[in-house]
């Protein structure tokens, strides 16, 4: 009997509890990578978003390991019907909600908006959450492929310039493996979303799909596979492990790390006795035509009251075109989603020159192409396995790796 | 006393447990292996054998199956013989014992993908402690003659060691020519000790009179004792061992999800990792249900030929 009066005093209690908090609405939010984004959103812009709105109160989820664990979750939490209001996700990765229905479109809100620009957000990353003419994701956090450098190691190797095109990293490699750089050189042909193959495809003004049919097996996908033989080769490159490719920079074992700039706060952070800076990424024989954007999105994803769906657009207009936008580039490496963010910048890019060579290459933005249909992320394993085996020495026939890759793609493709 | 229904409530509710949590899953993965189910869609297909077939066609999966079945063929043998052996040497000893076997159980407590990430530490081709030590090692003479052979009239630079001296340092994990076997050492390492315990308890077992009796039949070495009583006494614990460690072996999967991830080049694609990947991470639920069934069948077939084989050798006391 007295554990019953007991469980039902400790019920009543955490009713009284919960109920007693005085928000109107709580919306749940979902966000990859904490390594990158915990101090962004968690630490910074929940706490200005629940101050600037009082009555919402801002629940965040167990946060995403990478682009590829937040759509599962995602898909795994749709067909649970536990989906949060907001999702934060891979650029690449919007189409697949979009075609199961999971996405909301901004449409209707954007519409209700007296003076909403849509004009401030770089285009290539509008385009990219922009299906049938809708938009269904707004950037977040924009980044694109640079190239880090180690200036101690350059200055000892004697090289003057940061090099421009490939052909000339080559010739760095070659300089610093002569004053003792065992490793001269890591290249990210690793990245998520097969996002360096893309770069050297964009590199020549070509996508990696065109018309969702595979646009590598030409020229231009040879040339990108060729310049990564002469890459791997010339330079001597290690298979380091995806997650350990900054960790040997830090530690200045490797003296060029060519990767995503919204690693450059991670290095600085975390990188040794050593001068580091950024500079342009090397074109192929000439500078490079385009490069893919990087980054991620928000999207609405409620199942929710009203009240929520329209609590839940008011922190997704905060994270992409207010305040929220100018802590992105502060905390991390990426770009702000939002040309209103430069404004709340000021001096931050005079003081922080690393962080601006993405923004020189601003122009170069164009789309992070996913592949459609249900073999998405299989289809991404087939190249990152083709462009693995170059590096492992295993291909050296790039020729017959091109049509190897482009007929198991084209085979998967819906 | 009259029949009474009460033995159908008494079983009931394991045998519902059973099915529910055993049976029914195994039955759902089997159907849906001729789908082509994927996560987050509303219907899907059915399409016979098709997936079934993708085995045979590509070459990622027969590249899962030789992984799997080296790392078996690797690891069971060495880590039975190893536990064998580290069980007898403990169990001659007269004191001391104790502490041997407490630091070689060590790495069956801890947790293997925490401890996958402190091999992730020393196998690091660039700042681990192994290559650091090999590194260092280059340039110390006696270290490099016994490593390179030199001091057994071999061409150190001939050598395996030689030739990273004046090269590079192994990349442990990210090369092909290494990372299965990084991944089975890691493999025997952990099991080891799991089968030293097994085998400390199989010694106690038998009688001491059977070595006084192989004695005077004039069995007077180690050796002979070794196979004329211990080995064959050890009968029952040899299949079970060797049972588990296959099991288990098949079973690998948090090294190669924490160091590896399959690569370089599917040398490490191993079948749970394989089914993970295909199920888990890219939603290919029909594929994974098939790679399920198939490990199931395989674990399987293994288990009973092993029992069958072993079985007819083994004296039960």
């Amino acid at each position: 009997m007295q554990v019953k009066i007991a469980l039902a005093v400790i019920f009543a209690a955490s009713v009284a509890l919960s109920s007693s908090v005085a928000y109107a609405v709580t919306i749940e939010v979902g966000y990859p990578y904490s390594s990158l984004f915990d101090v962004t959103i968690k630490d910074t812009i929940v706490p200005m978003f629940e101050k600037a709105h009082p009555g919402i109160k801002v629940k965040l989820r167990a946060t995403y390991d990478n682009y590829e664990d937040a759509a599962n979750t995602i898909l795994r939490e749709s067909v649970a019907g536990k989906l949060p209001d907001v999702t934060f996700q891979g650029l690449n990765r919007q189409s697949m909600f979009v075609e199961k229905g999971i996405a909301k479109s901004f449409e209707p809100f954007i519409a209700k908006e007296a003076n909403f620009a849509k004009d401030g957000y770089h285009k290539a990353m509008l385009d990219l959450g922009t299906f049938n003419g809708q938009v269904y994701g707004l950037p977040f956090s924009v980044s694109l492929p640079v190239g880090n450098y180690n200036m101690d190691a350059l200055n000892k190797a004697g090289i003057k310039d940061f090099p421009t095109t490939w052909d000339e990293v080559i010739v760095a490699c070659d300089k610093l493996r002569a004053v003792g750089y065992d490793n001269p050189l890591f290249w990210g042909w690793n990245i998520t979303g097969n996002w360096f193959f893309q770069a050297l495809m964009w590199s020549q003004g070509e996508p990696i799909l065109k018309n969702g049919k595979v646009n590598f097996d030409g020229p231009a996908g040879l040339n990108a596979l060729k310049t990564m033989k002469k890459l791997f080769r010339g330079c001597r490159m290690q298979n380091l492990a995806a997650g350990d490719a900054g960790k040997p920079f830090n530690a200045a074992k490797v003296a060029m790390f060519f990767w995503s700039t919204s690693a450059v706060g991670a290095i600085e952070r975390a990188k040794g006795d050593f001068v580091y800076k950024t500079s342009e990424f090397p074109g192929m024989g000439r500078p490079p035509m385009g490069l893919p954007a990087g980054g991620n999105s928000v999207m609405l994803v409620s199942t929710g009251s009203n009240a929520e769906i329209d609590a839940a657009w008011k922190f997704v207009k905060f994270c992409t075109s207010g305040e929220g936008a100018a802590v992105v580039a502060r905390t991390t490496g990426y770009m702000p989603p939002n040309k209103a963010a430069n404004e709340m910048l000021g001096d931050f890019y005079k003081d922080n020159p690393n962080k601006h060579t993405a923004v020189r290459q601003a122009g170069l933005l164009r789309e992070w192409i996913a592949y459609p249909g249900d073999n998405s992320l299989a289809i991404t394993q087939v190249i990152y396995d083709g462009l693995e085996s170059i590096v492992t020495g295993d291909s050296d026939d790039m020729e017959a790796l091109q049509q190897e890759l482009s007929e198991e793609v084209a085979s998967m493709l819906p | 006393m009259g029949h009474t229904r009460s033995h159908f409530w008494f079983v009931s509710p394991a045998v519902i447990l059973m099915f529910v949590i055993l049976i029914l899953p195994i039955f759902v993965a089997a159907t849906f292996s001729f789908t082509d189910y994927n996560l987050g869609s509303t219907d899907f297909k059915w399409i016979g054998w098709k997936n079934y077939e993708s085995l045979g066609k590509f070459s990622s999966y027969s590249k899962m199956f030789t992984a799997s079945l080296t790392y078996v063929v690797i690891v069971v043998p060495v880590s039975v013989l190893l536990g064998l052996g580290s069980a007898m040497l403990i169990s001659s000893l007269r004191f001391g014992g104790e502490l041997y076997k407490a630091i070689f159980f060590l790495p069956v407590m801890a947790t293997l993908l925490a401890m996958a990430y402190a091999w992730e530490f020393a196998l690091d081709p660039v700042m681990g402690v192994i290559n650091k030590v090999l590194d260092d090692g280059c340039s110390v003479g006696w270290f490099y003659k016994f490593f390179t052979g030199s001091w057994l009239g071999f061409n150190p630079t001939e050598s395996w060691y030689g030739g990273i001296c004046s090269d590079r340092m192994p990349n442990w994990l990210g090369n092909k020519k290494y990372a299965l076997g990084s991944i089975s050492f890691i493999g025997i390492w952990q099991a080891f000790g799991f089968n030293m315990v097994l085998y400390l308890a199989g010694l106690t077992s038998i009688p001491r009179d059977l070595y006084a009796a192989a004695e005077i039949d004039g069995a007077n070495s180690t050796w002979e004792k070794f196979k004329l009583v211990t080995w064959p006494m050890l009968g029952p614990t040899h299949v079970f061992v060797v049972t588990i460690t296959s099991i288990r072996s098949f079973q690998v999967f948090d090294t190669v999800e924490a160091l590896t991830r399959g690569g370089p080049s599917k040398s490490t694609y191993m079948m749970v990792y394989a089914m993970y990947e295909k199920g888990v991470k890219q939603n290919l639920i029909g594929m994974g249900s098939t790679l399920t069934i198939v490990f199931l069948g395989f674990v399987l077939v293994l288990t009973m030929t092993q029992v069958y084989f072993i079985n007819r050798k083994v004296h039960y006391s």
